[in-house]
């Protein structure tokens, strides 16, 4: 209770300070917190910008498609490398070693090759989402313990009992937090698709207003698109908290 | 299998994608427009990297002082987080908040104030690779056993002692993690502002490339980055691994 309150007093600090130095600045450049609401009101009532509720439900279904991608793309791939263990000590360490790129420089190639419709976001998006999820479902069966599957095995286990009673209880918690980790690097992939160049979408609206000084508009747009992350990553932590649960 | 046949099969199916993408075009299944080949890109790679030398020299800088910066600014901060845990319980959800934030939405703000030029980039660069660091340094911080601390303490050691003996070796390893990590964010976030909003640079250079339809010079470039950036990681785990066998 006392956390929280302490919480809140920075939360408040923080808003205060930043409204004390918008003030004294440029208003054309520096907004503060208490313009938001007011922006936020003429961004949804779609007073001199696009209208919003289209531009946000193609970001939407291009993270939606990204993100399926992603996870059927990386499970594949994954259990592919993962099951093959020559296979996995092959590829796995090019797979790790591509992770050491800066990911925006494929974003360039995506652009050109899928023009500037949503089919770039989507591919950039599932490019992101599909790295952390294949990387997850490999170390997930590293961490099967070799010993119950061979128990299992002369046992009579068919392969489905297998999969489903050992691998998947031990693998769980690493896979789950894979697909988080997917679904965060999907939604950023997105966005900066459509920042970098687009003619749709929420970043083509964000860029819109940066691109008309409508400072305020803009700073209304990053805090419901930030809010609209944190709450879409909150759900994921909660999800994975339940899995790991059920894991053990 | 031995390290050395792993490498080999590793060249082999590498060469074996190159081959076949060669194929794929010369036989008209990929249209070289858009995808040119391996051939044509090695064509150009000598001079695009002639070109692209400078360019890429500059986003190294701004990369360097953006890193630099994050360091700074966010291995005193993670230490501060993680050793105090009443300001990690209040402060923590913001930070693990602004992480999870995607970076890019700020970036038009800092163009708009700082316009097109070197502190942009810097400063992108600075906002991409902080976060990382904080979350790693503060985490490797908790992970300090207290009792450890404790004992020392009770058996005379000065805080000096402590520092250099418990604390240093415990957290060495996430301020190299973090110091690894925080470089890969920080070229991102270089490279995204001269994207974004840049009129040199390599970003900026690969960006032009693709809206100018020059395929094999944008695939050139993406592959200098791309090497570039793989050998400094690759050099730094190097370092933090030659570091781990003197602690």
């Amino acid at each position: 209770m006392r956390i929280w309150l302490w919480r809140l007093g920075l939360l408040l600090i923080a808003l205060t300070l930043w409204e004390a130095v918008a003030r004294m600045l440029n208003p054309i450049l520096y907004v503060g917190p208490s313009q938001l609401p007011g922006a936020l009101a003429r961004v949804l009532a779609t007073r001199d910008l696009p209208p919003l509720p289209g531009h946000a439900w193609l970001t939407v279904s291009e993270i939606a498609a990204a993100y399926v991608l992603a996870v059927a793309g990386g499970l594949w791939v994954g259990f592919l490398l993962g099951l093959r263990q020559t296979v996995g000590r092959i590829y796995e360490p090019l797979l790790a070693t591509l992770y050491a790129v800066p990911s925006v420089v494929w974003y360039p190639s995506l652009m050109l090759f899928f023009g500037l419709g949503p089919a770039s976001k989507i591919a950039f998006g599932f490019f992101l989402g599909f790295f952390p999820v294949t990387l997850a479902v490999l170390a997930g069966i590293r961490q099967v313990p070799a010993t119950l599957v061979t128990v299992a095995v002369s046992m009579g286990a068919k392969p489905w009992t297998i999969f489903r009673k050992v691998m998947l209880p031990a693998m769980a918690s690493t896979m789950v937090g894979g697909l988080r980790t997917g679904l965060a690097l999907s939604v950023v992939g997105v966005l900066v698709g459509e920042l970098l160049g687009a003619r749709a979408g929420l970043g083509y609206v964000i860029n819109y207003a940066y691109g008309l000084m409508m400072t305020a508009e803009y700073a209304a747009l990053v805090v419901l698109v930030a809010a609209a992350v944190l709450l879409l990553d909150g759900a994921g932590a909660l999800i994975e908290a339940r899995v790991k649960q059920w894991a053990g | 299998m031995g390290g050395l046949k792993i490498a080999a099969c590793q060249a082999l199916s590498v060469a074996a994608i190159l081959i076949a993408w060669e194929a794929a075009v010369r036989w008209g299944l990929l249209d070289p427009v858009f995808v040119p080949a391996p051939s044509s890109i090695l064509q150009v790679l000598g001079v695009t990297g002639a070109e692209a030398l400078p360019r890429l020299g500059e986003t190294l800088l701004k990369t360097l002082l953006g890193y630099a910066l994050a360091i700074l600014a966010g291995v005193p901060a993670g230490l501060v987080l993680g050793s105090r845990p009443t300001a990690h319980a209040i402060a923590m959800p913001y930070v693990v908040a602004l992480y999870g934030v995607p970076k890019i939405l700020v970036l038009p703000w800092i163009a708009l104030i700082f316009g097109i030029g070197l502190s942009t980039a810097v400063l992108s660069a600075a906002v991409f690779a902080l976060f990382p660091v904080v979350v790693l340094v503060a985490a490797g911080t908790r992970d300090v056993d207290p009792a450890l601390v404790t004992v020392a303490t009770s058996m005379g050691a000065s805080r000096a002692q402590i520092i250099r003996k418990v604390l240093l070796p415990t957290v060495l390893p996430s301020v190299l993690t973090a110091m690894r990590v925080a470089m890969v964010f920080a070229l991102l976030g270089a490279l995204i502002a001269e994207m974004l909003a840049g009129n040199r640079g390599m970003g900026f250079q690969m960006q032009r490339a693709a809206l100018a339809f020059r395929a094999p010079e944008l695939f050139a470039a993406t592959a200098i980055v791309s090497v570039v950036s793989i050998s400094v990681v690759l050099f730094l785990e190097h370092l933090n691994a030659r570091l781990g066998r003197w602690r």
